[in-house]
Parts: structure tokens; C-alpha cells; sequence
């Protein structure tokens, strides 16, 4: 990208911003959206989730710290999380609505159904034990069983039994 | 594609990292927050004394406790005595990085060394550490068992030094005021614990009272530490808390909003200050059990303690809870 186009956009380096923050952010923004999207299913609340994480990480730890990407992983999980629940608490209409914008479906009723499956799908989630969600949503945001491990703090040998665990535990409740 | 990937399957977010950047660094600017320095962060850890070290291993009660060793001013003026009660001391990173550390006033001999064990269940912890050791009645969904971790009572003198603080000044390139001739060769003796700390978990984790280290903030936090100790007791062989308290806020490095604060102590003889850090964490005064105390909210959310001061033994429930949930337990604490 230009400067200009980037002065443009106000994305040329703050005075207060570290360089090796933005790098960190850079390299691994879309990768949190991507965790916290497998969560909330909303992609606008996935992007406030990412800014909230890196607001967090920016607080308290240096951007080079060797834990960044676990970290920040961890982090999106968590925090989405919580987004979902506190969705969740506000009834199922809310939650339906929440997803409608990006059900994206040909018509007006495939898009309700759609965003009506993936609320219901993250009604279930949200009731997991917080463990459980976490790893499902790490996991299925294509995170490797050692990226895993690192970020929930887990042994990478414990990662498979505890998945399968975990999924067992999502089909239940999805039943429900 | 298995039925849970299915299931948990969204359209690709369409993201433009850019964008995003210089909303974060709008945001940034209207909070007025700042970045965590490489100043501020290694003392933090490099500075914690050893019994608390132990009996903070695994939780946000270590943020407390880290920060009110880290201060070197905190735990010296702040535990020579009894303490009896707590307050809340809002701090800045920059307190933290600018208070001198405790050993630039002289020399810690420990007399008994701090080293925490784990015990495998709770009559052990009681018969150990002397105390009888509370349980919580209520434990919140996703909570396994305990495991239980003692730290013995440990015992440290401290002795004054007006050489020492001078050399410190000198390779800080710092004029701090003279050293009174009483507090220079003066020993304070330090007793701390015994301390029992229960880390709840369902065990795949590798936490105890030994503590874990990785790469994560969930990392070595358990779901739930339930700790309780003696605190702290400091005795002077002749300068009083109000001379050290002079002489210490008076050092280059604390601001005066702080100086302020610690003055501000009505009782400081029996009064633990716990710092808060203002940029991590939010505190306020709670009913615990009956008395007064100190819920603490790290600022992300992801994490609750409440501290407590009853019958002479400090307490403490920490977790990646919600206010609620720490309450809670530490209520049905018997």
C-alpha cells in the first residue's frame, strides 16, 4: 500500500504505537476474527471481539512477547465466548436477529432458517463448560493440537481426548 | 466435513486488517491507553519475594500480591506490623515501574526459606499448616477438584543500608535524600504464612503449588484458587512505621498521588494496602462473609478475586469467574 493511501486510511504508524504491535497485529488480526467468528457467527461482533483482544494484549504485554499468538488466540475464544452468553441471556429472538445479517442465503426465509440453525447450534455452544467451547472453537477455526496446547494451557497429549470429549458433550447439548 | 464442523461453519469473514489497525489506534488515542513497557514487566516477576511467589503461583491474586511485593515501598512500610484490615490502593504502571526495589535499601536474609509443597488433600493441608482450612460449600459448573498446596511459615530479616541505597542512586544516577541515621543498621523481622492454597481444576492441567509456567494468560490460572494465610507480620528493633513511612515516600520515583494515598491510611499500623493496578484492573468494596472487602476485576473480564481479612487470617478466591461466581464461593466458604 502507498503512504498517501495509507495516511488516507490513517493507518501510518501513531506516535504511540509500537511498529512491532502492529506487525503482531497484522500478521494475525484475521486469524482472531476467524476464532471469534466461529463463535459468535456475526462477523461485525467477531471484529469488536478482535479489537477488544488486541486492546487487552496492547495493555498488558509487549508485542514481541513469545506467547503473543497463543495469547491472542486464547484470548478470542474467551472473549467471544462471553459475547455469546451475554447474547444468549438475551433471549433467543435477540440472538436470531444477531445472526440474520449474515445468513447469507437467495431468499428472505432461507436466510431466517439459516440464521435461526446457527443460533440454535450456538445456544448449545454457549452452555458448554468454558474448556469445551474454547477447544471446539480453536479447533474448528483450523488451530493445530500444539496451537491449541499452548494457548489453553493444556498438554498437547491430552488435546485429542479432550476434543473428542468435548464434541461428544456439543452433540448432546445441540440435541437438546 | 464432520457434523461438527458443519454445524460451527460460517461464511469467511471478509476482514481488512488496515482498516481495523487504524480503528484500534483511534480507539487508542480517545482511551488514552497505553502500551505495557519492557520496564515495567520483568521487575514484576524478577521482584516477587518468595512466600508470596508461593502462595500467589496460579491466580489473579498473584496480581495483588506480585504488585504489593513488587513496590518494595508497599511491603516495607506496609507490613510492619499486624495488619488487620485492608484498603485499596488505586496504582499506575508508572508507580510501578518508578518504585525503587526492595533491595536498593539494604539486604534480605531469609532466615526460613519460602518453599511451598503440595500435600495430597485438605486434612494434610490443615494438619500442616496449622490452620483450620476453609471449603467452599457451592463450586460453580466446570469445576473440578482441588488440589492443595502448603507454604510453610517463613521468616526474613531485613537490614537497612544508607551505603547500599547510595550505590543504587548512584548507578540509577538518582539523588535520593539521605538516609536518617536510625533507620541506616536497623533489621525489621519478617514473618509470613503459613498459607494454604487450593487450585481447583479438573487435574488435566499442569498447575500446583509449585506453579506452572506457558505461553498463555490462562495458563497456570486455574479455574478456581481458593488461598488463606497469616498475613504478614513485621517487626522493627526501633524505627517506627511513621519514620520509614517519611523517609521511603519521600524516594525519587514515587509520585506524589501515591505518597498521597499510603498518608491517606487512616490506621497504617494495622492496615494491608492492596495496589491496584489502575490500567489492569478494577477494585471496589464488598460484604465478604460478613466483613468488609476487596472484589478485584481484571479488566478484560476473563478474571474475579476477592480478598478478605477475618479473624487474622487473610483470604483470598480468585478465578476465571464472574463477580457473582467468586462471591459466591467465597460466602459458602466453611
Amino acid at each position: 500500500m502507498e503512504a498517501a493511501e495509507r495516511l488516507r486510511l490513517g493507518t501510518v504508524p501513531g506516535p504511540g504505537m509500537p511498529p512491532a504491535f502492529e506487525e503482531l497485529f497484522r500478521k494475525e488480526y484475521a486469524r482472531v476474527v476467524a476464532i471469534a467468528h466461529r463463535v459468535v457467527a456475526d462477523s461485525d461482533e467477531a471484529e469488536d471481539v478482535a479489537q477488544d483482544v488486541f486492546v487487552s494484549f496492547y495493555r498488558k504485554h509487549p508485542a514481541d512477547a513469545h506467547y503473543a499468538a497463543p495469547w491472542l488466540y486464547a484470548a478470542a475464544a474467551h472473549i467471544a465466548l462471553n459475547v455469546l452468553r451475554s447474547r444468549e441471556r438475551r433471549g433467543k429472538r435477540d440472538a436470531v436477529e444477531a445472526l440474520r445479517r449474515d445468513a447469507q442465503a437467495p431468499d428472505p426465509a432461507q436466510a431466517a432458517e439459516t440464521a435461526e440453525t446457527r443460533s440454535e447450534v450456538r445456544a448449545a455452544l454457549a452452555r458448554l463448560p468454558d474448556r469445551s467451547a474454547a477447544l471446539l472453537a480453536l479447533r474448528y477455526s483450523g488451530l493445530s493440537y500444539e496451537e491449541i496446547a499452548a494457548a489453553l494451557g493444556l498438554r498437547q497429549s491430552s488435546i485429542g481426548t479432550l476434543l473428542r470429549r468435548a464434541e461428544d458433550a456439543f452433540r448432546k447439548e445441540v440435541a437438546k | 466435513m464432520s457434523d461438527i464442523e458443519d454445524m460451527l461453519s460460517v461464511p469467511e469473514p471478509n476482514v481488512d486488517p488496515e482498516r481495523a489497525l487504524a480503528r484500534l489506534r483511534a480507539r487508542v488515542e480517545a482511551e488514552r491507553i497505553t502500551p505495557v513497557t519492557r520496564a515495567a514487566t520483568p521487575p514484576r516477576r524478577a521482584a516477587v519475594s518468595g512466600w508470596l511467589k508461593g502462595l500467589s503461583a496460579a491466580a489473579t491474586v498473584a496480581l495483588v500480591a506480585t504488585v504489593l511485593t513488587v513496590s518494595g515501598l508497599a511491603e516495607t512500610i506496609l507490613t510492619i506490623f499486624e495488619p488487620k484490615q485492608i484498603v485499596a490502593v488505586p496504582i499506575t504502571t508508572t508507580d510501578l515501574s518508578g518504585a525503587p526495589s526492595f533491595d536498593t535499601y539494604g539486604t534480605l536474609t531469609w532466615t526460613e526459606q519460602p518453599r511451598p509443597y503440595d500435600v495430597p488433600d485438605v486434612r494434610t493441608a490443615a494438619r500442616e499448616s496449622g490452620m483450620t482450612v476453609l471449603i467452599p460449600a457451592n463450586l460453580p459448573a466446570g469445576v473440578g477438584a482441588p488440589r492443595y498446596g502448603v507454604m510453610p511459615k517463613t521468616t526474613a530479616t531485613f537490614t537497612f543500608s544508607a551505603d547500599k541505597t547510595r550505590q543504587a542512586a548512584a548507578a540509577q544516577k538518582r539523588t535520593p535524600p539521605p538516609m536518617p541515621a536510625n533507620i541506616d543498621g536497623s533489621k525489621l523481622f519478617i514473618t509470613g504464612g503459613p498459607a494454604v492454597v487450593a487450585f481447583y481444576d479438573d487435574g488435566t492441567r499442569p498447575t500446583g503449588v509449585t506453579g506452572a509456567t506457558g505461553a498463555s494468560p490462562f495458563t497456570g490460572m486455574p479455574k478456581l484458587v481458593v488461598a488463606q494465610g497469616k498475613p504478614p507480620v513485621v517487626q522493627s528493633d526501633g524505627v517506627t512505621v511513621e519514620q520509614l513511612q517519611s523517609y521511603l515516600l519521600a524516594q525519587p520515583g514515587i509520585s506524589p498521588q501515591l505518597a498521597a494515598q499510603i498518608r491517606a491510611i487512616k490506621d497504617p499500623s494495622s492496615t494491608l494496602p492492596v495496589p491496584i493496578p489502575m490500567d489492569m484492573a478494577t477494585s471496589k468494596k464488598v460484604t465478604v462473609q460478613g466483613v468488609e472487602g476487596i472484589f478485584v476485576g481484571d479488566s478484560t473480564g476473563l478474571g474475579s478475586a476477592v480478598i478478605w481479612q477475618k479473624d487474622g487470617i487473610v483470604y483470598g478466591v480468585a478465578g476465571t469467574l464472574t463477580e457473582e461466581q467468586v462471591l459466591a464461593v467465597a460466602n459458602s466458604l466453611h
